[in-house]
């Protein structure tokens, strides 16, 4: 399957001892090298300066990228190769998302646009009622709770 | 709940069906995590929720124990894996060391 595109995300650790301008190259290189080579990013997070829990190189903290991209498989060889050759980033994770893993990420897309809905709304039904209804007696509020 | 059928069966010869009952409203009915909220996939990025499925020392805690079911203790276990060489989990943690 020579055309089969795929979903990868892959997961790198940049030494965060680098200033901020120094860290955004490494990224552009690695967006570049995605593009480059017929890849597609999809989505590309930045977790920012994060402490590990032991420490790789005599470091303690790392600046974690995650990118989530399409592509065919000559990619990733090419992808960890770069990763391999570059002292300033510490780890990387590279990984083909199954169907599965797809599934789980629309669906937690989905549940993360709802929530702020649903969270707004209830604050919007519940501040006009008292409005409304304060002004007149002060006990209307009270008795519309219990109902 | 395959494990908890041996228990039942050692206090079987024991003790009266009633203190076997007795014995099972004690006993907690564990239910896998991820099948309750019907996850089929669990991410190595969650590294908050995979802790609960870690040991203190940083070990995985075994299903027996978590209650976790076969099909996610396997997804479970590759997700800590990988946490950990990522650095967003302890091998081993510093209290041990």
């Amino acid at each position: 399957m020579p055309d089969a595109k795929r979903v990868y995300e892959t997961t790198f650790i940049v030494n965060a001892s680098l200033d901020d301008h120094q860290i955004d190259a490494v990224i552009e290189k690695v967006k570049d090298l995605i593009v480059k080579n017929g890849g597609e990013i999809r989505e590309l997070v930045k977790w920012g300066r994060k402490r590990f829990t032991y420490t790789i190189k005599k470091k303690n903290n790392g600046f974690y990228v995650v990118i989530e991209f399409g592509a065919g498989g000559d990619i990733v060889a090419k992808l960890e190769r770069h990763y391999f050759l570059d002292d300033s980033i510490l780890r990387y994770l590279t990984l083909v998302l199954d169907k599965r893993a797809l599934k789980a990420r629309t669906a937690a897309a989905l549940l993360a646009a709802e929530q702020p809905v649903a969270e707004a709304k209830p604050e919007e039904v519940a501040k006009p009622a008292p409005v409304a209804e304060a002004p007149p007696t002060p006990a209307a509020p009270v008795t519309t709770t219990t109902v | 709940m395959p494990y908890n059928r041996p228990s039942s069966n050692r206090q079987g010869p024991r003790g009266t069906s009633s203190q076997r009952g007795a014995a099972g409203q004690v006993r907690k009915k564990r239910t896998c995590r991820f099948c309750d909220n019907k996850e089929d996939y669990v991410d190595y990025k969650a590294e908050k929720k995979l802790q609960r499925f870690v040991s203190e020392q940083g070990r995985i805690i075994p299903k027996r124990i978590t209650g976790t079911c076969a099909k996610h203790q396997r997804m479970l276990v590759t997700a800590i894996k990988r946490a950990r060489h990522l650095a967003l989990l302890p091998y081993v943690s510093d209290a041990v060391k």
